[in-house]
């Protein structure tokens, strides 16, 4: 797997050389890109980060952790991966920490730490993506793409611990 | 997300009043800055893969690597859009190699494509089909267990590739079912 990325980037680059495409001009016009992107996408982040910050310094976050714990538990989802669950669909970084902790402290080859790196692995930042995706764009009416993308993630968490448990 | 923004917001702004009062703004500002540190990440991700892709794009080398996935794309997101199509194309094969920085250009790309044809269900379909998360190979978990001493640290390979497909596979579905119920509703309602 360590080969993959250097041979992309190889590949592109010597076939760009061959069909002569200015590399480095090119190149360049693709980062500005990246720039006039990335600026884009700073509201959207500052709202949705300020959002965030608040829900969990409010002590919400926490008190609908406590409150769907059980919930959780009744599916089979164990009840330290509540916060994890909870926090992954609006940042990244966030259930990183979470993770982190959750593998330090339960071990790496626990039943929680594996369910909790299949739950990681596989679901999204989901409102971070929204916002990302249709920053530019008029689209209105996301609340049922957003809804679909929320069960379905939670269901694939359901999955997860009781993979987890046979696997 | 006005809605969920709404709720959210003014729900933690009322606890907050409870809980820590004078703590309001600087929480409102250090979320601000971890927003600006994100977007710093983020550009420093997406400058080497929209360099990259531009590279790639200019050379054909994307036309000829988008090729095989095309029809498949062209009938699940029903657009005959080719420069859509190719990042469509693009923006999948880059989730499935587990380049999420990579395919998230794309992504935007396509989105932007489709929105001069105003294929409202394509884009909803790609971002559903890429916030539930395709990819094949969990390698930032398997990095991270490996790091803190696993003893078999891609022994969550298999597990995660059947979440990754339930997830997709039922988010799709809830989505194209949601669409289906909802039109003859609105015929209805006329």
């Amino acid at each position: 797997m360590i080969y993959v990325i250097p041979a992309i980037f190889l590949v592109v680059f010597v076939f760009a050389a061959i069909k002569r495409v200015k590399l480095y001009s090119e190149f360049s016009q693709g980062v500005k890109e990246a720039v006039e992107f990335t600026v884009s996408l700073i509201p959207c982040l500052a709202a949705i980060f300020m959002m965030c910050a608040v829900f969990e310094k409010s002590g919400l976050s926490d008190a609908l952790t406590k409150a769907l714990a059980p919930v959780f538990g009744g599916l089979g989802i164990p009840p330290e991966l509540t916060k994890l669950v909870l926090i992954k669909p609006f940042s990244g970084s966030g259930s990183l920490t979470y993770l982190n902790a959750i593998i330090a402290e339960h071990g790496a080859d626990s039943y929680i730490a594996r369910c909790a790196c299949v739950c990681y692995g596989s679901s999204e930042t989901v409102f971070y993506i929204s916002a990302v995706y249709f920053a530019g764009i008029k689209v209105k009416r996301l609340a049922v793409p957003i809804a679909a993308v929320l069960v379905a993630t939670f269901a694939s968490t359901v999955v997860a611990c009781l993979l987890c448990r046979i696997m | 997300m006005n809605a969920i923004f709404t709720v959210i917001f003014i729900a933690s702004a009322a606890a907050m009043l409870f809980v820590a009062p004078n703590e309001l703004l600087p929480t409102l500002i250090g979320g601000a800055e971890s927003a600006a540190k994100m977007a710093l990440t983020l550009f420093c991700i997406y400058a080497v893969w929209m360099g990259l892709s531009r590279v790639a794009e200019k050379s054909g080398l994307t036309r000829k690597a988008a090729k095989g996935l095309k029809p498949i794309a062209k009938r699940l997101f029903k657009t005959e859009n080719e420069a859509a199509l190719e990042n469509l194309a693009m923006n999948l094969s880059c989730n499935l190699l587990g380049i999420g920085g990579a395919a998230t250009p794309f992504a935007v790309k396509a989105i932007g494509e489709l929105e001069r044809d105003r294929n409202e269900f394509a884009q909803k379909l790609l971002f559903v089909i890429n916030a539930t998360s395709i990819q094949l190979l969990p390698t930032t978990v398997i990095a991270l267990r490996a790091a803190a001493g696993s003893g078999a640290a891609a022994d969550i390979f298999l597990p995660s590739l059947i979440c990754t497909c339930v997830s997709t596979g039922l988010g799709v579905l809830l989505f194209v079912l949601s669409r289906k119920i909802k039109k003859p509703r609105k015929k209805a309602a006329k």
